[in-house]
């Protein structure tokens, strides 16, 4: 994008930069529900899907068109502003962070100089989708739902930062590219270890995802947040859900993983996104492999965890850190 | 946590089913809760309800057969088991000593299925999706042999007065000890997949403690009584059938909780496949059928026959009336006995503990609605 | 396992109950225990402390009849109980009068609960002191109809729908026998 940043007017290039990722939020909407499709079937001893296309390459494509053709549903009883916004509200601040996450050296479409702090920011409205949502649904499941994913977000959002800002301290900045760049020489995943593993916990835990998915925990609430959902309002959960995932995964291989940095290959500036896609893909994998091997845990051991072992380790790391920097 | 200081406002009642992922069929239980705590859990039964007992007093008791199958479709065999054996008293028929180790065979490759099939749907009342589909594929060579010689995957009706209906030929011997090879070899997938799984335990262990005077008053058996340490099964206590003859034992837990409920059936599949194994190595040859009237008369009088179906004991008590028909039949159920005991085990706990205790305690909702 | 009920048996002679011992191998219990209207929760009582859980409650319809002055409903309630630790299965039965109405155990065994909502479902027997005698199984706009009891000309005498007695004695000899060793 670094091309178009020739042109004149920055409205352009940032519509440009938009369109692009929000096709691309679509295309790996469809990827990640195929590859969750056909790994949950082959951890389970079975193909997963077959009959659409190539190994049924084509089944998100044809479930898509369903879920969108399909006729929107508002049972009587709920909060009508409330149930259509909550499904956009989870859907559209999960573009943003996109915006500034350095794909390689010369893909990003605005190198913010708080890029770190926009992005927790934008993912953290995902909740507020869910509360929204899951209080118009006028259901007792839905609260039950919505009112976990507060209380869980809540716990799993401190971790977070506390493992972000080991990083800061190390690279003194919060430009995502700046940060990738100070790993040139080293990943701070070498460095920060701890930190790694509390974030990657964290990160399951802030997009819902098995086994801390206790907002939809289907054998307790039915479905959660998105019991009353049906049609184009589930697939935009569901769509804001993968790029959720997609978003933390980035992150992540922004922060610990080296960013686009990798075997040196021709248009480095370029196709270091190569790599990059390659660790978020490698994350996405691991979080999937994750959902389909453990069972849920209870929401109190949910809590727990997060206050009593992720907060303090993340806390005694960021002192070891600031002692290790200072020296 | 004390009820006394839980305000009146914030007691809310949650209907879990009939139409819920975790109640395993029609079963509706009524939740008195507090925010995510469950004040007093109220099942509601009766959604497939029947009146098998009806059917029974109102026929042949010939023709009462396929339904002793359609009150605990997942474990079919051991309700044919018993009312076949009941009748097979009242009247005095005897039995050739190679249907009763073809009756064995089968009831415990049932028990078997059954025990993979409750593995595999508690996980998933706790949330894990894998195990129920390694569960449903090793339970699927179980059916396949079945099929081949009952004609039915679930609903059997393979047993007769004075017999099998069937003779088992060498396929289905080969097939069996094939699948027995099999299962043990999957032993160590389950382990490393769910019972060493900490998340599984933290889940399990010290959840829905049932202590033994509870057992006692509420009159729970089964797997669900040999989890809180008394070793009472019904082959062992009260022996029916050929069961005498094999050497097996009757695995116990410790504390009585979901974990021990766990253990025990698992360590129980691993008995039923060393009774079959035994009685495929005895197997005695001769007539698997004997010669039965065409009218059986039940003598005057009442009958109790109990069988160890795979969520306890199964009573049949049946009064003749010198015809054909049953004057009364009555069913005792297991898991009637064993849910009853949900709204004192359940009161002051979590939502997800209910789930967890329910799905410990192997429920089949047809089988208790009858 | 250990076959024998004569510790329970003399037990709840006490109570003036009428008890016999059965052939077991023949009807499937140990004991035959007669219980009026009076003495259902103290053997139940009894039963309890003796380490005996409830298989089930139940009953069954025959002709009514008068005994001793006594007009009976024909309805008659069946309680089993067994043991964990021995072979002791114990069949103790009441006939219900013609208010219909018996003792509830449900305070003794809490699993007593659903049986005896069952045995209201079925047959319309009133269980007192039963906290909660809604109808379980069936709907509870059907709460007057009670499918089990038979219509009156299927209906059969108490006699018709027992052993005969000359079995009895001759088993009674078989049980002795067989719990001598």
């Amino acid at each position: 994008m670094e091309t178009i940043s020739t042109l004149p007017p920055e409205l352009i290039r940032m519509v440009i930069a938009v369109i692009i990722i929000i096709s691309f939020i679509f295309l790996n909407a469809i990827m990640m529900g195929y590859l969750e499709r056909k790994i949950a079937g082959h951890v389970q001893r079975r193909l997963g899907p077959m009959e659409v296309g190539f190994h049924g390459i084509l089944q998100l494509v044809v479930d898509g068109v369903k879920l969108v053709a399909k006729e929107l549903l508002i049972p009587i009883n709920v909060d009508r502003t409330f149930f259509r916004l909550a499904p956009i509200l989870s859907f559209t601040p999960v573009i943003l962070p996109l915006l500034v996450i350095p794909f390689s050296e010369k893909l990003q479409a605005r190198d913010l100089n708080l890029g770190l702090l926009f992005i927790v920011s934008m993912t953290s409205v995902n909740v507020m989708a869910i509360l929204v949502g899951g209080w118009g649904s006028n259901n007792k499941y839905s609260m039950f739902g919505a009112m976990r994913a507060v209380a869980q977000s809540i716990a799993y959002e401190i971790p977070i930062l506390l493992s972000m800002l080991a990083i800061i301290l190390m690279t003194n900045t919060l430009s995502l590219k700046e940060i990738v760049g100070a790993q040139q020489k080293i990943w701070f995943v070498l460095l920060q270890p701890l930190a790694f593993i509390i974030y990657v916990i964290s990160g399951i835990a802030e997009t819902n995802r098995a086994p801390f998915d206790l907002p939809e925990a289907e054998s307790e609430l039915t479905a959660g947040f998105h019991t009353e959902y049906s049609g184009i309002g589930f697939s935009l959960f569901f769509l804001g859900e993968y790029t959720n995932m997609f978003t933390v995964a980035s992150v992540a291989t922004v922060l610990f993983l080296g960013g686009w940095h990798g075997p040196s290959l021709p248009y480095g500036e370029y196709l270091g996104i190569v790599w990059f896609f390659l660790k978020v893909y490698f994350l996405l994998f691991f979080m999937i492999m994750i959902r389909w091997t453990y069972p849920r845990v209870r929401f109190d051991q949910l809590l727990n965890f997060a206050w009593k072992y992720l907060v303090p380790f993340s806390l005694v790391n960021i002192l070891i850190t600031a002692v290790v920097v200072k020296l | 946590m004390r009820e006394s200081t839980i305000k009146e406002h914030n007691r809310f009642f949650l209907n879990m089913g009939p139409q819920h992922p975790s109640t395993h069929g029609v079963l509706l239980v009524v939740l008195e809760m507090n925010g995510e705590y469950v004040l007093d859990p109220q099942p509601v039964l009766g959604f497939v309800h029947r009146m098998h007992e009806k059917i029974g007093e109102s026929r042949p008791c010939q023709g009462f057969m396929p339904n002793t199958a359609r009150m605990d479709y997942v474990c079919a065999l051991p309700y044919n088991h018993g009312y076949v054996s009941l009748i097979e008293k009242k009247a005095g028929i005897e039995v050739p000593k190679r249907a009763e180790y073809i009756r064995v065979i089968t009831s415990e490759l049932n028990r078997v299925a059954s025990h993979l099939l409750w593995l595999g749907a508690y996980l998933l009342d706790l949330g894990a999706f894998t195990p129920i589909l390694y569960g449903f594929d090793d339970r699927e060579h179980i059916l396949d042999i079945l099929e081949d010689i009952t004609g039915s995957r679930l609903t059997y009706c393979y047993y007769r007065f004075g017999g099998v209906c069937r003779d088992i030929d060498d396929k289905f011997v080969e097939a069996t000890r094939a699948f027995i090879k099999r299962l043990r070899k999957r032993y160590v997938i389950y382990e490393k997949l769910v019972t060493k799984n900490i998340i599984f335990i933290k889940r399990a262990e010290n959840i829905g403690i049932i202590s033994p005077d509870m057992a006692i008053r509420y009159g729970i058996t089964g797997p669900n009584l040999r989890g809180s340490g008394i070793a009472y099964d019904i082959r062992k206590n009260e022996p029916y059938s050929v069961y005498p003859e094999f050497d097996f034992e009757v695995p116990v837990g410790e504390r009585g909780d979901c974990l021990d409920r766990y253990m025990v059936r698992v360590r129980e599949m691993e008995q039923s496949l060393r009774i079959i194994e035994q009685a495929l190595d005895n197997l005695p040859d001769g007539p698997v059928r004997s010669k039965v009237p065409k009218k059986i008369k039940l003598t005057p009088g009442d009958c109790n026959f109990a069988v160890e179906a795979a969520r306890g004991e199964l009573s049949y008590y049946l009064i003749g009336d010198g015809t054909g028909v049953p004057y009364r039949l009555k069913i005792r159920v297991p898991s009637y006995s064993n849910l009853s005991c949900l709204q004192e085990l359940g009161r002051g706990i979590l939502l997800p503990d209910l789930v967890s205790i329910m799905g410990s305690f192997d429920l089949v909702i047809p089988e208790i609605d009858r | 396992m250990i076959e024998t009920c004569e510790d329970f048996k003399n037990n709840v002679l006490n109570l003036g109950v009428d008890v016999t011992e059965t052939d077991f191998n023949q009807r499937g219990y140990h004991l035959e225990v007669a219980l009026t209207l009076n003495t259902v929760r103290e053997f139940a009582q009894k039963a309890y402390e003796q380490g005996f859980y409830l298989v089930f409650v139940t009953g069954f319809h025959v002709l009514p009849e008068e005994k001793e002055g006594v007009k009976f409903s024909g309805l008659e309630v069946v309680y089993q109980f067994a043991r964990y630790d021995r072979l002791c299965r114990v069949k103790a039965r009441v006939s219900v009068s013609e208010d219909m109405t018996v003792p509830s155990i449900c305070h003794i065994y809490q699993g007593a609960n659903w049986h005896e909502r069952e045995t209201h479902d079925f047959y319309g027997i009133m269980f007192s002191g039963h906290p909660n005698l809604e109808p379980l199984l069936l709907c509870k706009e059907d709460r007057n109809y009670h499918p089990l009891l038979k219509e009156e000309e299927k209906l059969k005498s108490f006699e018709t729908v027992s052993w005969p007695a000359k079995t009895l004695e001759s088993s009674d000899a078989e049980t002795t026998a067989l719990s001598d060793p």
